[in-house]
């Protein structure tokens, strides 16, 4: 009875758009993650599209090198330059690859029902869900939380975990807390190795956070929610 | 579900190179490293935490550091932490409990944000089957660091009184089986076979063919899995249910390698063979009560030698047993003391036969050693240092006759000392020399002067006496000086800091930037001393802390065990003081076996640049905990000091 009542729960969950029923009192250590990042053409939701997705999963801080996501997309859009030297990948390059949709598809299924992981999450969240939108009709329903803010919170809620790593970081973006955390990272900038890169920085508060009283699932959505 | 991804992927790539450069994982071709990276994962610690307990559950990784460096350290059963090693990038940890499956052996803490890569169970057994390189690598470096310092430190505490055991390495598996296993054939049913079990209360039968050869082995837990759970029929034969995957010693093996062979397999018990025969049965036990027996044979060889020209052959024993305790891990202060017994009684043995020769003494008298001898911190041969105390002469006319007594019987001891190959002092600090050579009233008398009147003379003097234990005679003589010397030092303030401002003047050699300052030229040219730098300052502090509270013991170690009840900055360092002193005093020794063995004479002189990372960081922190005692002192008796 009682199964047959959650599962009915689950299904109204679903239907009414609710996320999914991941356990929120979960330890932060036992929660599965993907931590993703894209390649964009460009900023603007409406004129730019997806180049590359990049996706590591994590189970709990345990980054799992034999689970990772990684696709170049054949754009809907023109690249263009500027965005091109960030990088490096240039027209030819992703004109052989498969386009968007069944990419995507593929990306839904790896991201089960983790919760997303990323560093300014929305942009990247943006663009994603204005493809599984048009696949799916709905936007992914899955927790997300932003690296970016966590950090935030904790340099603003604890002075020893600034002290450990050497004061406060004056830049928010991926390269300048990755050095900041002492987390090595090639030049070379795509969605997977910067997927990886911000990994590594999750990794590292995940370490630290239970010891702020950031506990279970529910504290780190609340802190990190983007 | 399936993920592929396109082209290589660098974070793949980076691992693959990584690996490279790793023994053993550098002899796999790229395919190989690539299905080992693919189920690689990777995880980070900060500074300080604990990845692994010992007794804790088993490892379920192999973990590769990538960056940064964990402390692999053992609790002994009285909370003694022994450090197993320190790892950095490139090394693994978490390899025994994984293939053994038994709890963690270790305690292995992060002692720098660590980053690590993690290869599972099912990866690294793969490897180990296919791979003899690998089985080799790992059994080595992992088994050999243990055995050597984990069984070794943990179970030969008393390594001269131990129960008369066998060494771990030099004795036949053979030597140790239980005889009597019981067998049966293999051709017996399954019920048969849990008769004889229950009968003779045993877990495990062996079964042999018709030859008497082992053919396979039936445990408990076969005749629940494949017996009782699977509903067979228990008149089937035993044979349908036994393991034949025997893992077996052979009587000839070491016991070193049935050891090995108990860990790989995760088993207690192993079945030795000679020939292909049952010879009997080895447990996990009977190898952990190994403990070495040659000290003892070296004081039994003492012991019955009647002559001086006897003694001497078993004395030069000595540095072979000492170069056989370090091979098997022995911890320093286990081999002073087993040193120092041996010496003790080497020189009660001289002392008895001068006795037989020169007559009972006209007044009782008491051997007492100083110095390291005094300390029981003896390592190789090192120069005599000792006295006599006799007991006060009722008159002139006595204390005349004791001194032409002992002026002969001196002289005998001392060249026989030298004959067993312990140089002259060449401070002449010998009973020969009639000045060492004193009545209980004289003793005291020299002890008062020098804390009444601490001379920079007095206070060197008061560095070496102040040491002495008693070896030989009327032990009461030593202890009453002891008191007097114990009361006398009541309230010396001046005395105390006289010292203090002594002993911190010998700082250890360490840089402004933590580098070792090492002699600049001359025959020992970048070379530390490190008895006179490194082992001479903690013998001090531990010498001047001991004499201020009144703590009666001689040896650093045991007057640091003393002190951590009575002085605040030995309660608060004590613990490190001692690692420090057990490392430098192990350094010194390896250093000086090195040389004997090569045929130098053995010295105190060490290349720091010529040692291990582990050993440089050892040494660096061991000299910066003795300048922050060192402060301390200063600070403690700044206001003594000023005035000298």
């Amino acid at each position: 009875m009682n199964s047959l009542a959650s599962y009915k729960g689950r299904i109204t969950d679903i239907l009414s758009g609710k996320r999914p029923s991941v356990d929120t009192d979960a330890a932060i250590e036992s929660v599965d993650y993907v931590v993703l990042d894209t390649e964009l053409t460009g900023l603007n939701p409406r004129k730019d599209s997806i180049v590359s997705i990049g996706a590591v999963r994590m189970k709990g801080g345990r980054i799992d090198l034999g689970n990772i996501f990684y696709r170049l997309i054949n754009p809907s859009s023109v690249m263009k330059h500027k965005s091109i030297v960030i990088h490096g990948i240039t027209p030819s390059e992703v004109a052989e690859k498969p386009p968007i949709e069944g990419v995507m598809s593929e990306f839904i299924d790896f991201c089960r029902e983790d919760v997303i992981v990323g560093h300014f999450i929305s942009l990247d969240l943006d663009f994603i869900n204005r493809e599984v939108k048009r696949i799916n009709g709905a936007p992914l329903k899955n927790q997300v939380v932003d690296t970016c803010n966590i950090h935030e919170w904790i340099r603003f809620n604890d002075g020893d975990f600034s002290r450990h790593y050497g004061g406060l970081a004056e830049e928010l973006n991926l390269f300048s807390l990755a050095k900041k955390y002492r987390i090595p990272f090639s030049n070379a900038h795509n969605a997977i190795n910067d997927a990886f890169v911000t990994a590594q920085l999750f990794q590292r508060f995940l370490s630290f956070l239970p010891r702020f009283g950031v506990k279970t699932l529910k504290d780190l959505l609340q802190i990190g929610k983007p | 579900m399936v993920v592929a991804y396109l082209c290589p992927v660098m974070i793949i790539e980076d691992v693959i190179e990584f690996l490279k450069k790793v023994p053993p994982f550098q002899s796999l071709d790229n395919a190989e490293l690539k299905s080992i990276v693919e189920g690689i994962s990777i995880e980070f610690y900060p500074k300080g935490l604990t990845i692994l307990h010992q007794g804790g559950p088993a490892s379920e990784y192999l973990r590769i550091i990538k960056k940064g460096g964990v402390k692999v350290f053992i609790k002994s059963s009285d909370e003694e932490e022994v450090v197993i090693d320190y790892r950095s990038e490139g090394d693994s940890f978490g390899f025994l409990s994984l293939v053994s499956g038994g709890r963690s052996r270790a305690n292995v803490v992060a002692v720098e944000d660590t980053i690590a890569y993690l290869i599972n169970k099912k990866t690294i057994a793969s490897l180990l089957d296919v791979n003899p390189a690998f089985t080799e690598f790992f059994l080595k470096s992992f088994l050999n660091k243990y055995i050597d310092k984990t069984y070794k430190e943990m179970h030969n505490k008393s390594l001269l009184y131990g129960g008369g055991d066998k060494l771990l390495f030099t004795t036949p598996v053979g030597e140790l089986a239980t005889k009597d296993v019981v067998t049966a054939s293999q051709d017996i049913t399954i019920k048969e076979a849990a008769e004889i079990m229950s009968e003779k209360r045993i877990s495990s039968l062996v079964l042999v063919d018709s030859e008497g050869i082992p053919a396979g082995i039936v445990t408990d837990r076969d005749l629940r899995d494949k017996s009782v759970s699977k509903g067979r029929d228990i008149k089937d034969k035993v044979n349908s249910i036994m393991s034949v995957s025997l893992i077996k010693a052979e009587a000839r093996e070491y016991c070193f390698e049935a050891l090995l062979k108990m860990i790989r397999y995760n088993i207690h018990h192993l079945i030795v063979v000679d020939e292909g025969r049952l010879k009997g049965m080895i447990t996990n036990h009977d190898l952990m009560m190994l403990q070495g027996t040659s000290p003892i044979s070296i004081a039994r060889e003492i012991e019955s030698q009647q002559t001086i020209e006897g003694l001497a052959p078993a004395a030069m024993k000595i540095n072979t047993i000492i170069g056989i305790l370090l091979k098997e891990g022995a911890r320093a202060s286990n081999i002073t003391r087993i040193i120092t017994e041996i010496n003790d009684r080497l020189a009660r043995k001289i002392l008895e036969i001068a006795e037989r020769n020169y007559g009972s003494p006209p007044v009782d008298y008491c051997w007492i050693a100083f110095g390291s001898e005094g300390r029981k911190e003896q390592t190789f041969k090192t120069d005599q240092d000792n006295a006599i105390i006799y007991a006060n002469p009722a008159s002139e006319k006595d204390d005349a006759e004791a001194r032409k007594y002992f002026a002969e019987f001196t002289r005998f001891v001392r060249d026989a000392l030298v004959t067993c190959g312990f140089p002259l002092c060449p401070a002449d600090f010998m009973a020969s020399n009639a000045r060492w050579c004193q009545s209980l009233d004289v003793w005291k008398e020299y002890f008062s002067k020098w804390i009444n009147n601490p001379t920079p003379e007095a206070i060197l003097r008061s560095l070496i006496f102040f040491d002495f234990r008693p070896i030989h005679g009327n032990l009461k003589l030593a202890e009453d000086l002891r008191s007097y010397l114990e009361h006398h030092l009541k309230n010396q303030n001046i005395f105390f800091a006289r010292m203090a401002g002594v002993i911190t003047k010998n700082r250890p050699p360490l840089g402004f930037f933590k580098s070792f300052i090492v002699l600049k030229s001359g025959e020992h040219k970048d070379t530390l001393n490190l008895k006179l730098r490194g082992i001479g300052p903690i013998v001090d502090i531990a010498r001047l802390f001991a004499l201020e509270r009144g703590v009666h013991v001689t040896s650093t170690l045991e007057r640091i065990k003393a002190l951590k009840a009575k002085h605040p900055v030995i309660s608060e360092l004590g613990a490190e003081i001692e690692q420090a002193f057990e490392f430098i005093t192990l350094l010194r020794v390896h250093h000086q076996i090195e040389q004997i063995e090569k045929s130098v004479p053995p010295d105190n002189f060490i290349n720091p640049g010529k040692l291990s990372n582990l050993e440089k960081k050892s040494l660096k922190e061991s000299f910066q905990l003795i300048l922050k005692v060192q402060d301390a002192i200063v600070e403690i008796y700044r206001a003594g000091m000023v005035n000298q």
